[in-house]
């Protein structure tokens, strides 16, 4: 008795094994993500990071000894680093003396792509006059961090 | 009260790790104008090169830019047009 009711119960659970095994779904693949689409790791905005003073900078445009005294014979370097990607970027550079008078104004027009460093720099071959001095940086000309400095004998 | 300082020599420029914008289709680059200087008597390289870089030292690179016009760096003419190299 106990056996026959054991062999039906046999039964009956191979026969949902092999029903149920004909009758799932096939395995499901997913798709990657899109890029943009929701989850995926959203593009970082294009910012700038860091704003560096010096007289010298090295081939990633970096300026090697941050400083803000310079001699009047310096080459001045603003080494802007960014970050963040964007189809074009228009970093600019507006230098002025403690007088307000414009020294120069530069612009660099980038298509970053992650990690990014960009140089303005001004020269002046009978020298800088002495006193203080501002670079203001701006990005698609929003204002994205200003600088002071002073040239000094 | 003091003369306002002179800043019309400033030289500035700029440059980036991060790569320029395309170009728009259609649109060639264009190209940049090169400088030209026209000797006028009494110039020397020198002082040509002072003029322009502001280091009489850099005379050879008038030189090197304009070897199809000078021979010797120590003669140019009046009315020769050198390039300037930036």
């Amino acid at each position: 008795m106990c056996r026959a009711v054991r062999d039906v119960a046999l039964c009956a659970l191979g026969l949902f094994l092999v029903l149920s095994a004909g009758c799932s779904k096939p395995e499901e693949k997913t798709a990657p993500a899109p890029a943009g689409a929701p989850g995926a790791p959203a593009a970082m905005p294009f910012q700038v990071k860091r704003i560096d003073l010096g007289n010298a900078i090295g081939a990633s445009k970096d300026v090697a000894v941050p400083t803000s005294s310079f001699k009047p014979s310096d080459t001045i370097y603003a080494s802007i680093v960014s970050d963040g990607s964007a189809p074009t970027v228009v970093l600019s550079a507006r230098w002025t003396y403690q007088d307000g008078q414009v020294v120069n104004e530069s612009q660099q027009s980038i298509a970053p792509k992650g990690p990014a460093t960009t140089e303005f720099h001004i020269a002046k071959p009978d020298g800088w006059p002495k006193g203080k001095y501002q670079v203001a940086i701006a990005a698609n000309g929003m204002p994205a961090g200003t600088k002071e400095f002073t040239v000094v004998d | 009260m003091p003369d306002k300082p002179d800043f019309s020599n400033v030289k500035g420029g700029g440059s980036s790790t991060a790569p320029s914008p395309p170009t728009q289709a259609g649109s060639a680059p264009a190209a940049p104008a090169p400088r030209t200087y026209t000797v006028v008597a009494g110039d020397s390289l020198s002082k040509i090169a002072k003029k322009f870089y502001g280091d009489a030292n850099d005379w050879k690179r008038i030189f090197e830019a304009n070897k199809d016009l000078i021979k010797n760096p120590d003669l140019i003419r009046p009315g020769q047009k050198l390039k300037i190299p930036e």
